[in-house]
């Protein structure tokens, strides 16, 4: 936390739930992520592919970037793409948040749209997961939470154009800072994707 | 903010924390291009951080080679290896001991700085890939914290000391191994005498000789506990063996003796140290490891050697100190011992219960194994295990080198809730030390080695498997696979009965996975003999040639004959037979599948290989002591800007001491840390000798070290102290050429322990 009482995280991971997709094998995202190698279809160094599909509830399949990491992950036993990133980012808290969200919601249209799933995996653009890999910065608790509520609010408020949504904290003091945002309404991914680069 | 350093500096033990400062020390030199790469890799080698595959900034996508542009450019952690790109983290486990709180940190750590998976491996270490080495200082502060250390966990150091995970509850043992692999752990972790090895060095403790638990027979040095009753008194000591190890050429360890007092364990290790430091081969890596020493001389003269060395080792008391504290060690249950009740259980639990649980010598406690697929675990699952121990059964756990977590003294009766909660968190499958529990290395994956995905080709194997586990015979269930990406035999595939190793073909003028089939080595009698090397298939045939197999020998072979009988029965031709019908690669343009590997659809390519870390550089010690110099030399200088000119001044005199005392044990190893001693030992052997002296300057530089030794009213002020570190930098670097003539002319005596200190000699 900085002097100011304000949570300054870095290492910031948003993850998009899987509305449809769980008749999707995690191998099948294996040949997917190696082309988006090849083709240098995300922003970012991208360097490998880790399965981890033979784990319960893990990473799922595992895009290695060197600013972070993708992933289509199945941690809490809930399938999503995720990307979270383990270099400093630069701008505000807010910024830092809304551009590690533009990543993961680039990497999800990416995927609906993979030929070899034919349509078969869809996701839901009204729930975001945001995390913190930095127990230093941001330990999992009431502190944090309040520290890091004005940047969040102006997030969400940006990806929600103002429509309400609930919070739901993870409570478990061991397991990493991380909140849940959900809106009622269906959102269209680049709806959001639009809104973020307002 | 705060940083982990200044948060955990009142619960890290003081020496780790300082080893860690000098490590982020030596990376800071390393990045102002202070420390060559040779030496940095080393360096960082023996604090466990490791190379990863496509560290060297290149990678085949599947149809081009591509340059990985990392942000750092052209800085380097090693030859031919980017800072930035992602390494591995190994973490020691001496004899795989874990408590929950330690567990706790191991899962933190892995999601914040890896991928949120550790790694248990076929050394009871924990393994974090995808690491960036900047985390590195602050991950190992942590585990620090909890009396976890990185040290010596790769680079030609002692490796972990393992040892049978059910040691104290095992009904086979003589006694309880664990505190003496604990003493021995703790005895060479960075003892003086284990800085100069040719390559890596891997002890192991086993119970009792029958069973595989230990593995001593594979490695360099094995101890089997022995009881042995003189005038009716019984005295504990073990079997103790030496020279064994895989890698491409497996060797069996030859016993050095079949009786070794307790007592004598940690001085013999020790005497055994410095043979190996003096005499093994330091130049061809490919034969530097500690077999090949006691193959060329012969176990007679190497153990010669040996006892020769041990009379004159100097005493030292930390010898034999743990042996006072045995009588008070013991682990202790967390809940009194049951029986497990006779009511209605599930087919899974028994399932379970008959592959996964082991009934403790000590009535009503068993030990339970949490099965890790390919020995992964997830950080949630390692916390939600770390509390399923503290509520079952305490700091009682243990990896394996089969990759499993156990969970000992369990109180029989809480086996059932014990299961239920290990199957909520997806650690509940059967079929520990089954043929379902296939061991496998890194492979492709991540080794820059590999040659074939091994984790791939486990990963299909096991799910193929655990899909007809129910209906195997109980022969085949009780069989072991075990698979490594290349000939270095990482996944100890020699033991196995069904062993695997990644190779390659040429087919049309294309490269095809294939692996080397390794069949009937022996897991039992501490890795009692090695398998045969039959034949190659084709990576993606080999589930096919397991079925087949398997098959044969439920079907030919004689009652109670073991797999490893059958197969020396039936014999290499036929076997190879079997191979050759599943040998034959299809043209590409038929089924381009054989020319990937399993879970990679990429082009399959040898090129994505480097040169690997597996013992990092021979880098002699003398190299180190003069890097250890180099680094307190430039704390000094951080001292003096900061203004603190006394703790400045004061480091730099012992930047020159830790100069001259490496000179000193290229000849006199025994060296103290006393700097009347040092300075005496210097003067007599360099300067007296001319050996440091300077081909313009004469013996200038040592008066450096001589007049500030001899400045005992010292003041501090800003001239003096300035002058002290120009002096000092000169001195270090009139050591480093003097270093550099020694090894020119081939000047330094050779080292001789216990030879006389120069003083004594000259009297
Ligand atoms: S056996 Fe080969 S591929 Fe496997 S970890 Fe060892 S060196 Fe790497």
């Amino acid at each position: 936390m900085t002097a100011d009482g304000a949570v300054d995280l870095h290492k910031i991971g948003v993850k998009f739930f899987a509305e449809q997709g769980n008749a999707v094998e995690l191998v099948e995202f294996i040949p997917i992520f190696h082309r988006w190698i090849q083709t240098d279809a995300l922003d970012d160094l991208l360097i490998d592919v880790a399965d981890y599909s033979h784990v319960h509830a893990g990473p799922g399949t595992l895009l290695v970037a060197d600013a972070g990491h993708y992933g289509f992950d199945e941690t809490g036993r809930r399938r999503g793409m995720v990307y979270y990133s383990k270099h400093v980012l630069t701008g505000t808290l807010p910024e830092r948040l809304a551009a590690v969200c533009r990543k993961v919601l680039l990497a999800c249209q990416l995927l609906e749209q993979a030929p070899e799933l034919q349509g078969r995996l869809k996701f839901d653009g009204n729930e975001v997961q945001i995390f913190s890999n930095d127990r230093l910065c941001a330990p999992n608790n009431e502190e944090t939470f309040r520290a890091f509520e004005p940047a969040l609010k102006e997030f969400l408020t940006k990806l929600y154009a103002g429509s309400g949504y609930s919070l739901n904290r993870e409570t478990n003091s061991k397991e990493r800072f991380c909140v849940t945002a959900k809106t009622s309404e269906p959102v269209r991914l680049d709806t959001l994707l639009g809104r973020l680069a307002a | 903010m705060m940083s982990w350093k200044e948060r955990l500096i009142d619960r890290m033990p003081a020496e780790l924390a300082r080893e860690i400062d000098i490590y982020e020390t030596q990376m800071a030199l390393k990045r102002q291009g202070k420390v060559e790469d040779k030496l940095f890799a080393e360096t960082r080698l023996r604090r466990g951080v490791y190379g990863q595959r496509y560290d060297n900034g290149q990678r085949h996508d599947g149809s081009t080679q591509r340059t990985l542009s990392f942000p750092c450019g052209d800085l380097t952690k090693g030859t031919e290896t980017v800072w930035d790109a992602p390494g591995m983290q190994r973490i020691k486990i001496p004899f795989g001991g874990l408590t929950p709180d330690q567990m706790d940190v191991l899962a933190d750590v892995a999601e914040e700085y890896s991928d949120g998976i550790s790694h248990v491996t076929t050394r009871q270490d924990i393994q974090l890939h995808y690491i960036r080495i900047d985390d590195t200082p602050d991950l190992m502060r942590r585990l620090a914290a909890v009396s976890i250390t990185t040290r010596e966990a790769c680079g030609n150091s002692v490796r972990n000391v393992t040892a049978c995970p059910l040691s104290g509850v095992c009904s086979d043992e003589a006694f309880d191994v664990t505190p003496y692999a604990k003493a021995c752990s703790r005895f060479l972790l960075g003892h003086p005498d284990v800085q100069d090895f040719g390559r890596k060095f891997k002890p192991a403790f086993s119970g009792c000789k029958h069973r595989a638990c230990g593995l001593t027979t594979m490695h360099d040095l094995g101890f089997i506990a022995r009881i042995r009753v003189e005038n009716g008194v019984e005295r504990r000591g073990f079997e103790m063996y030496v020279g064994g190890g895989l890698g491409a050429v497996p060797y069996q360890a030859k016993l050095f003796d079949e009786f070794v007092p307790e007592e004598e364990i940690l001085p013999l290790s020790q005497a055994i140290s410095r043979i190996y430091a003096r005499h093994g081969e330091k130049k061809n890596r490919n034969r530097a490891r500690i077999k090949f020493l006691v193959d060329k001389l012969g176990i007679d003269r190497f153990r010669e050697m040996v006892l020769e060395e041990r009379r004159g080792l100097p005493h030292n008391e930390a010898w034999t100190d743990y042996l006072k504290e045995l009588p008070a060690y013991g682990e202790k249950p967390l809940k009194p011992a049951t029986k497990l009740n006779s009511g209605a259980r599930s087919t899974a639990f028994e399932t379970w219960r008959a592959s996964n649980v082991y009934r403790q010598k000590q009535p009503g406690y068993a030990v339970a194994t949490a099965t890790l697929p390919l020995g992964d675990i997830t950080s949630w699952q390692m916390r939600q295990l770390a509390d399923i121990a503290r509520r079952y059964v305490g700091e009682n756990v243990r990896t394996t080198v089969e990759q499993n977590i156990l969970l000992r003294w369990v109180s029989e009766a809480d086996l059932p809730a014990l299961h239920g909660e290990l199957e909520r968190i997806g650690l509940g499958e059967a079929g520990a030390g089954t043929i379902m529990d296939i061991t496998a290395c890194p492979g492709t994956d991540t080794c820059k080695l590999g040659i074939a995905s091994s984790r791939g080709l486990a990963a299909e194997l096991g799910e193929r498997l655990a899909a007809k586990y129910q209906q195997l015979d109980e022969a085949v269930k009780g069989l072991h696979i075990k698979i490594s990406g290349c000939f270095n035999s990482c996944g100890q595939q020699h033991l196995a009965d069904l062993g695997f190793y990644g190779v390659s073909r040429n087919v049309g003028g294309m490269t095809v996975p294939h692996f080397r089939v390794v069949l009937g080595g022996q897991w039992e009698e501490n890795a009692g003999s090695y398998g045969v090397a039959i034949g190659v298939v084709p990576s993606k045939r080999v589930p096919d040639f397991v079925d087949r197999i398997t098959e044969k020998y439920l079907t030919e072979r004689e009652k109670g004959e073991r797999f490893r009988e059958f197969i020396e029965r039936v014999g290499k031709r036929e076997l190879k037979a079997l191979v050759d019908e599943l040998a034959t690669v299809p043209p590409y343009e038929l089924d381009r599948s054989y020319y990937s590997d399993w879970r990679d659809p990429r082009e399959f390519t040898l090129s994505d290989i480097a040169k690997g870390e597996c013992a990092g550089e021979v880098v002699s010690r003398i190299d180190f002591d003069l890097q250890g110099a180099e680094r307190q030399y430039f704390e000094a200088q951080l001292q003096f800007e900061a203004g603190n000119h006394q703790k400045a001044g004061e480091t730099a005199y012992s930047a020159m001491l830790a100069a001259a005392k490496g000179l000193i044990r290229t000849q006199y190893q025994d060296i103290t840390d006393d700097a009347d001693t040092i300075v005496r030992e210097f003067r007599a052997r360099f300067y007296d000798t001319e050996l440091f002296h300077d081909k313009y300057a004469g013996g200038k530089f040592a008066h450096y070290l001589f007049g500030r030794h001899e400045d005992k009213e010292r003041t501090f002020d800003t001239d003096k102290t300035r002058r002290l570190l120009e002096e000092t930098q000169l001195f270090i670097e009139a050591a480093h050429a003097c270093n550099a003539r020694m090894i020119g002319q081939n000047a330094a005596a050779p080292m001789i322990a216990n030879q006389e200190p120069a003083s004594v000699a000259r009297v």
